[in-house]
């Protein structure tokens, strides 16, 4: 399954960038994310709870980072088990590119799903997956914001 | 006398089911029972690296969890190969994955709790980490040499292959006037019975005894396979099928879960039940078809029909079913091929490929729809090709009805068939003149209907040259126990089963008319080893046939009985009796002599006023095998009236016809109701139900949300006529019906979706004949309309 999109961040790329390799900020990003260690510079390890129409799970998995330009790109693969209700695996390309104040970051990701998650849920997956990238792209906005509001200059 | 035979009785078990008192295993629940939930592999393919149960083991109300070291050393492997398929290889199976999972749904681990609900919340806990590989999911390439494998047990993908051929296919081909042709594609389905699969295993250790309450049609069977698989003697293995809620063939394969069930039983000594959910019946119940069929057709200038040549690919699971075999349905579709007609030569091909993906196997008209509508659209494009209408070109090609016995291309044997008789009564029924006229006008509104037919023979009665021959422990006999009880009142212990279609009811219909007593006075007995004696019990249409016969012969066997008994007793030549409304009456005048009731009484309690020597004995039994041709063949025709939606390719079931000639009809009203459900479960998976599965083995719609099944709003008004004749093997005459619905339906409906789309140039040839494709038809043929 494809999913592709974009989304405009009011911020600069490097505080884009950052907060994307950043476990606290993607941690409150995440929704339903329960947990999430980094392993390593370019490794993270992550429980997060879902619910596809009727199947709720909570998927654990690992995400690595690869293929890294600074401040421009990454790859982004991961690998999730949810138990009896199967598993995601997927690879998803983000690029940021200026945009005026602030920056635009573009994904395209290819995502599978299978067992149970595949067999109850794909009439609901694509829209679930794009549910849950836009409230993770909200969040990441919301958490973004802040300094600048509350912050002192 | 046959006062009953042929009468429209009602189904006295239907009263029951209306009350709400059935008696399912789904309803089941013994002392001590324990529910088991199957975890299951993710992926279709892959290696098990680990398979985590602590936490799992440690959640509330469980009692064991089990993986494959622990419980398949408890089960003897089984093997889906039969010995008359030369050459045919089907790796070993056993209730858990060991190393390898081969389908999304392959169990790994076994959850044992008090409850359902405790189980389930066990089985989210456990972790299986596999490797998931490629899984081998597509077409024709997976028979390629060195193409990755679906079962590495396995040394290639090709599970069977065969060929039949004429030795002048070739030169009918070279000769014909128009040769036509076309590639079909017949989706995935699956059986979606009401009740799903459910079976309580009961091993008591203190008797060494197995009880298996199983939601079966075959408990002989099965009383057979777990004797063998779990290494008891068979009999100390008992096997319950009580009210079972649809089965369709689907509920006759051994299957990882039931055979876990009594694994489990037999380890812990206590029952343990496991029932299917819906979501589990996708990707565990078989699955049916999944054939891609090349065919072509040799036609002379005037319409007649020369020769067939077809190739069938049909995609199975990783591994054969069990016991018989994945391998069945393509048999029987190249062996069916062009059935009807006289045409003589033929070639067909059959590959059967492993995949990753949920067994195929029998389902109800197993390999029929596939071989009909081949057939039946190919005749189309012959009557087109040389100008002849639909009924015109089936006239002219079906057998005479009077040049029986014959012998058909691929050599299946015909008693006696009706097909023109058949034909001409539908010609009657449908008025296609009329329709034609119709379709014209309508045409000139924008509204597209049209009508399709489609002639079929239907495999029923199988004797042992079916399955026995291949060494299957598949019986073809059946067997009856009648006796009169003391109030002269008929019981029948039989090993046909019920499940719904009126088995029961037939049965008493037959053992009245040959005891002089009303059905009401006749109860029936089916569905247990222990109370009923060992039979093929219900599958390929051999209820009414080969069950019956053996009613019948039972029955009249305990006529004689009473005859001689009741002899004795009025003293009167007993060739000189006959029984009739419940008595013994003068065979010539009809006077009545003696009551059962007072042979009853005399016999059960009064032997000793009986003269020396007289035998008070009113209990037989009685074993039926059929004798004479392998099958008793069936035919008939269906015609399907359809209108389609150019605009949204929807497609309104406006009629549905069928002529049928099932022999000696026991009961008109249940023949009837067996066609009906039968063209039902053909038009699904002509327009609706298809187990879509994605590039990587997940079945994709997997529930009753996305799967659709046709239900009564879709479904047309089904009008249906009869052509008896009975086959001259047995007394009773009667031949199968259950299949012959679901043999034709689609085919018809296939034909009538092309005539509505023949202004258009647009051809499916694919099932289900969804929206999407007969617009993707239009699209296509919209193209190539225009075209430069």
């Amino acid at each position: 399954m494809k999913l592709e999109g974009e989304q405009f961040l009011d911020a600069d790329p490097m505080t884009v960038w950052a907060a994307l390799f950043d476990r606290e900020v993607l941690a409150a990003a995440i929704p339903g994310c329960e947990s999430l260690d980094q392993t390593s510079d370019t490794e993270f390890a992550a429980v997060v709870k879902l619910k596809v129409g009727p199947v709720s799970a909570r998927f654990k998995g690992d995400v690595v980072l690869s293929d890294i330009v600074p401040g421009h790109s990454c790859t982004l693969s991961g690998k999730g088990s949810g138990g009896i209700a199967g598993f995601a695996k997927g690879a998803a390309q983000v690029t940021l590119t200026p945009e005026g104040a602030g920056v635009r970051l573009r994904y395209d990701a290819d995502v599978a799903v299978g067992g149970k998650l595949a067999a109850l849920g794909s009439r609901l997956i694509k829209s679930t997956a794009q549910k849950l990238t836009d409230a993770f792209f909200t969040n990441l906005s919301e958490i973004l914001a802040v300094p600048e509001t509350a912050g002192p200059v | 006398m046959t006062l009953h035979i042929g009468q429209p009785q009602r189904r006295e078990n239907a009263r029951r089911h209306l009350a709400g008192r059935g008696r399912f295993v789904s309803d089941l629940a013994l002392p001590r029972m324990l529910h088991a939930v199957f975890v299951r592999s993710p992926m279709a393919k892959g290696r098990i690296l680990d398979i985590d149960t602590e936490a799992a083991s440690l959640c509330p109300g469980v009692l064991r969890i089990f993986t494959a070291a622990d419980l398949n050393p408890r089960c003897q492997p089984w093997v889906g190969t039969l010995d008359h398929f030369a050459g045919m290889q089907s790796p070993p199976m056993n209730i858990l994955a060991e190393d390898e999972v081969l389908w999304a749904g392959h169990p790994v681990a076994m959850i044992l709790a008090h409850s359902r609900a405790e189980a389930e919340d066990a089985a989210d806990q456990v972790l299986v980490d596999i490797e998931d590989a490629e899984p081998v999911t597509g077409g024709a390439p997976v028979l390629l040499p060195g193409a990755p494998r679906a079962n590495e047990a396995a040394d290639s993908n090709l599970c069977y292959e065969t060929l039949l051929e004429t030795p002048d296919v070739d030169r009918a081909f070279a000769e014909a006037a128009h040769v036509v042709e076309a590639a079909f594609t017949f989706g995935r389905h699956t059986a979606v019975t009401l009740e799903p699969r459910a079976v309580v295993a009961d091993y008591d250790p203190a008797s060494g005894a197995l009880t298996v309450h199983h939601g079966t049609q075959t408990p002989y069977q099965f009383q057979d396979v777990y004797a063998r698989h779990f290494g008891l003697p068979e009999g100390k293995v008992r096997v319950i099928a009580p009210d079972v809620g649809g089965s369709f063939g689907m509920k006759l394969h051994v299957y990882n879960e039931e055979m876990g069930a009594v694994a489990a039983s037999l380890i812990l000594g206590r029952p343990v039940r496991y029932v299917a959910d819906r979501l589990e019946s996708f990707v565990s119940d078989i699955h049916a078809r999944d054939h891609d069929v090349h065919g072509r057709m040799a036609v002379a200038a005037d319409g007649t029909i020369l020769a067939m040549e077809v190739d069938d690919l049909t995609r199975i699971g990783a591994v054969s079913a069990y016991p018989r075999t994945s391998a069945a349905e393509g048999n029987q579709v190249i062996r069916l091929m062009g059935a009807p007609y006289r045409m003589p030569d033929y070639r067909g091909k059959l590959s059967v490929a492993f995949q990753n993906k949920v067994q195929t196997s029998q389902y109800r008209a197993v390999g029929h729809p596939i071989a009909c509508a081949v057939t039946e659209a190919l005749v189309e494009r012959a009557a087109e090709a040389t100008g002849c209408d639909p009924f015109e070109i089936r006239a002219r090609n079906l057998i005479a009805d009077d040049a029986y016995p014959h012998v058909s291309a691929t050599g299946y044997q015909f008693e006696k068939l009706s097909h023109q008789a058949c034909l001409a009564r539908l010609r009657e029924m449908m008025d296609p003149d009329a329709l034609r006229v119709e379709q014209a006008a309508l045409r000139t509104r924008g509204i597209y209907r049209g009508f399709g037919i489609a002639s079929f023979v239907e495999i029923t009665n199988p004797g042992a040259t079916f399955y026995g021959i291949g060494g299957a422990r598949i019986s073809a006999q059946d067997g009856a126990v009648v006796r009169m009880l003391p109030s002269g009142d008929i019981h029948c212990a039989i090993s046909v089963t019920e499940q719904g279609q009126g088995t029961e009811t037939i049965i008493a219909q037959v053992v009245a008319d040959q005891l002089g007593v009303a059905p009401e006075r006749v109860s029936v007995t089916t569905g247990d080893t222990a109370t009923t004696p060992s039979g093929g019990a219900n599958w390929a249409c051999r209820g009414a046939g080969i069950g019956g016969e053996t009613a019948l012969r039972a029955g009249r066997q305990l006529r004689d009985r009473i005859l001689t008994l009741a002899g004795a007793l009025v003293q009167a030549d007993p060739a000189t009796l006959r029984l009739a409304g419940g008595a013994v009456v003068d065979a010539a005048s009809g006077a009545p002599r003696i009551a059962l009731e007072e042979i009853g009484r005399i016999a059960t309690y009064r032997p000793d006023t009986l003269p020396h020597g007289v035998d008070h004995s009113l209990t037989v039994a009685h074993h039926f095998a059929p004798v004479g041709y392998p099958f008793d063949f069936t035919n008939g025709i269906q015609g399907s009236l359809v209108e389609v939606d150019t605009e949204t390719g929807l497609v309104k079931l406006l009629k549905h016809w069928v002529v049928e000639d099932c022999g000696r009809i026991i009961n008109p009203l249940l023949v009837d109701e067996q066609i009906r459900g039968g063209v039902v479960q053909g038009l699904g998976p002509a327009f609706f139900e298809e187990c879509q599965y994605d590039v990587d083995g997940q079945l994709t719609n997997g529930s009753l949300a996305d799967y659709l099944v046709p239900m009564a709003v879709e479904m047309p008004d089904i009008e249906i006529a009869h052509i008896e004749t009975p086959t001259q093997d047995t007394i009773l005459g009667a031949k199968g019906v259950g299949e012959a619905g679901t043999a034709a339906a689609g085919a018809a409906a296939m034909n009538a979706v092309n005539d509505a789309l023949r202004p258009f140039g647009a051809c499916l040839t694919q099932t289900p004949m969804t929206p999407l494709r007969i617009l993707d038809a239009l699209d296509a043929a919209l193209k190539e309309r225009t075209a430069p």
